[in-house]
């Protein structure tokens, strides 16, 4: 494994820094295995009711032994309360259709009924940490799930690990985690994607669609998530697209709502592209205000998270043409139609169960506990009776799971999910009410062209970062 | 030239918005002594509910006259009046002769109620009505687009500027308020009813909240946290200008706003340090705020 690992560095080190090869965006893409459009069926296919079946996911097979019938405890952790309960319902939501579709048929192994112990994630990072101990020490949780935060992530999967309580993280999708916080993870596991691939995405969308744009400004919230969309875009678009230069920034604390001024910054600073990784409700007023500026009319914008928070959230008078982002991750209507009937079925279900379109988090909620329920079954066939975590685990590294978004993939070294990312463009469609991504210009991108790989040796301020800047061709 | 047209207008607009939130929370305190800590919810009650009456109205009459739907904004203002006018006397009365602390925790408590209370009736999601603020066109000024609704909204806060001040300062009941707020005992004994101008000011300083909170909604719209991130704010207007003191709170909302954009153009790094850097330095200089009483 060490030898490995320093042999791959010093080979990339030595291929690329005397030397960056340059290639045309054709081939780039060629060799990057970028997807765009060509969704099949469309969009309009996954209307209500659509044309795919709800079934209800057939029972594992028949488990072996004696399985004690005492309740499965879950402890899901997100967001109830805050302006981050936009996203933190919606996971809510996805664990509890997967919870209720999962003890319809019995439980985990036909037998142990899931029981889900809510905590509110918006107590802060300090309150969460004891709420963790809490429930492993006094509730004995058999499963800790959720958390959006990417500041909460990093504080409680060393605790997790030190409790050894086996957890599913949804989100909180830093980097950091897994090559800072907890380096070497047993008990600690993460669905959704890396929150490097978000810039990453955006400015792979950006520079396919308008290959010109050199001027960039930029407007994120300032924290760790922004921080971390500005670097990651800005090196990609160096490989992507040569000369960039950075004519403006603004960091609006997480939370605000009034952007007159970073709107006007922007303006005068005449940028080709303007990216932003601003959400949630920020985000809604972002749009609104900066229409009223003509800003849209003046400069493309790319953007991580617009599609990201919930579908509905956004209106008719959403921009059309911007690159809208789904946090790298999964849109309700992708993949489209027919193509993934798991998706169709999901949106389904959600739909009838919450009367909403599912976002990321409700996805990343849902597929959690199915990717919990599918490794004890797999280790219930091997050693019978109820698994002991170490089985469970021993399960789930390396799984591979057909999950509504597509295939996940979870490494076993790192213990990360991956996915292949998805990001498209704005559009408005009669057949809904708020937008949705141009079917026709869907950008996929396998997630193993835009993660840095298995024992890539570790770097500055992030491991992608350093891979990308160190192996990445650049498109002449 | 335009940039630095439309950056002035800009902090004139946020101006006026901390002024509309930070002014009813300077009468409070000037009249009753009591920093509401609820002031930011009652601000933000007002959004939702000016967001949730337009959007009813609009959804029903989509060829309703623009001019109803501004009238309409009036509820928010008016519904955080009548929230106010039902706390003072039930919740905060009874604390009055107890000692500062406990009023803290009840209107700080009532900022999480109130929080939770909106989330409840109105969910998560972010509530717009954009509607209103559609109305107004851009307008062009010297080669400058410019939102005609942020226009509206510094009228606004002008407007109340003057209002507030004539009402203060020229009228009856304005001189039993700063008696009041003067020596309680002595206008008490003087045969002011000062139950009465109490539930009075707190019901204006509510009212001028839940406006604030209504006429930034179009463009803004109503989100959870946002009266946590106004309260902050108000606190350091009222801070820079002296708490309990409305010259205080406008010369506050002018310097926060204009410091905000400078903050905004020139040290985007540091955009939120900047403004706590002023309040810091205003306390250094001059404890009190700018205009405090001595």
């Amino acid at each position: 494994m060490l030898a490995h690992h320093s042999f791959t560095t010093t080979a990339e080190l030595k291929g690329e820094h005397h030397m960056v090869p340059e290639v045309s965006r054709r081939q780039f893409m060629e060799r990057f295995g970028i997807t765009i459009g060509a969704l099949g069926a469309g969009a309009s296919s996954l209307l209500l009711p659509g044309t795919a079946q709800a079934q209800t996911p057939a029972p594992g097979p028949k488990p072996k032994g004696n399985i004690p019938d005492k309740p499965y405890k879950t402890g899901h952790m997100t967001f109830f309360t805050g302006p981050a309960a936009v996203l933190g319902e919606p996971s809510y939501k996805g664990h509890m259709l997967a919870a209720e579709e999962i003890n319809a048929q019995g439980g985990l192994l036909g037998k142990r009924k899931i029981e889900t112990l809510k905590a509110d994630e918006a107590a802060g990072t300090d309150a969460n940490v004891k709420e963790l101990r809490r429930m492993k020490l006094s509730e004995n949780i058999d499963c800790f799930t959720g958390v959006i935060s990417s500041g909460n992530t990093p504080a409680l999967g060393p605790v997790a690990e030190e409790l050894k309580v086996l957890t599913l993280f949804d989100d909180g999708c830093t980097d950091f985690l897994f090559e800072k916080a907890v380096p070497n993870p047993h008990y600690v596991f993460r669905v959704t994607n890396i929150q490097s691939a978000d810039g990453i995405m955006a400015a792979l969308a950006a520079s396919t669609a308008w290959p010109k744009i050199t001027k960039i400004a930029h407007i994120h919230p300032d924290y760790s998530y922004g921080r971390n969309a500005f670097d990651h875009f800005n090196i990609a678009m160096k490989k992507l697209s040569g000369n960039i230069e950075v004519v403006s920034e603004a960091w609006p604390k997480l939370g605000t709502t009034e952007f007159t001024a970073h709107i006007t910054k922007t303006i005068s600073a005449k940028p080709d592209l303007l990216f932003c990784s601003v959400w949630g409700g920020d985000y809604v007023a972002l749009y609104k205000q900066a229409l009223k500026y003509d800003l849209y009319k003046k400069m493309k914008v790319a953007t991580t998270l617009a599609f990201g928070v919930a579908p509905h959230a956004l209106g008719k008078d959403h921009p059309e043409g911007i690159v809208a982002g789904v946090h790298a991750n999964y849109h309700f209507l992708y993949p489209a139609g027919n193509k993934w009937p798991l998706n169709a079925q999901f949106v389904k279900k959600y739909y009838e169960r919450w009367k909403e379109y599912p976002n990321f988090e409700a996805e990343g909620a849902y597929t959690s506990l199915y990717m919990l329920k599918m490794p004890v079954e797999n280790a219930n066939h091997l050693v019978g009776g109820w698994p002991e975590d170490d089985a469970i685990i021993a399960m789930l590294e390396g799984l591979m799971y057909e999950s509504p978004a597509g295939y996940v993939y979870i490494r076993p070294d790192n213990h990360q999910g991956y996915k292949d990312a998805i990001t498209g463009f704005a559009m408005q469609s009669k057949d809904y009410p708020f937008p949705i991504h141009d079917p026709k210009r869907v950008i996929t991108v396998p997630i193993r062209s835009i993660t840095a790989p298995p024992g890539y040796a570790k770097g500055e301020p992030t491991t992608t970062y350093k891979w990308i800047d160190e192996t990445w061709p650049r498109v002449s | 030239m335009d940039t630095l047209l439309s950056q002035i207008l800009n902090s004139l607009f946020y101006a006026s918005i901390l002024f509309l939130i930070a002014c009813g929370l300077s009468l409070v305190y000037g009249v009753m002594r009591i920093v509401n800590m609820a002031h930011g919810n009652l601000y933000a009650f007002g959004a939702y509910v000016a967001a949730w009456t337009v959007g009813l109205v609009a959804g029903r009459l989509p060829d309703v006259n623009p001019v109803v739907l501004f009238v309409l904004l009036l509820a928010g203002a008016l519904a955080a009046g009548a929230a106010g006018a039902v706390l003072e006397p039930t919740l905060l009365r009874p604390l009055y002769k107890r000692a500062e602390e406990y009023q803290l925790l009840m209107t700080f408590g009532l900022l999480l109620v109130l929080e939770d209370v909106m989330r409840l009736l109105w969910g998560p999601h972010p509530l717009t009505a954009s509607v209103v603020s559609d109305a107004l066109p851009s307008v062009s000024l010297l080669g400058l687009t410019y939102p005609g609704y942020n226009l509206f909204v510094i009228v606004i806060g002008g407007v109340a500027a003057l209002a507030l001040w004539a009402f203060v300062y020229r009228t009856r009941f304005g001189v039993m308020l700063r008696a009041t707020s003067q020596d309680m005992r002595m206008a008490s004994a003087l045969g002011i009813n000062v139950k009465r101008v109490y539930v009075q000011a707190f019901t204006i300083g509510c009212l001028m909240a839940g406006l604030g909170g209504a006429v930034v909604m179009p463009i803004s719209g109503a989100v959870l946290g946002m009266g946590v991130d106004a309260l902050v704010l108000a606190f350091v207007v009222v801070v820079i200008g002296g708490l309990g003191s409305l010259e205080g709170a406008l010369v506050g909302a002018l310097i926060v706003g204009f410091v905000r954009t400078l903050g905004i153009m020139y040290f985007a790094e540091v955009e939120l340090a900047v403004l706590y850097l002023i309040a810091a330095i205003v306390l250094f200089v001059r404890p009190a705020g700018l205009f405090a009483r001595a």
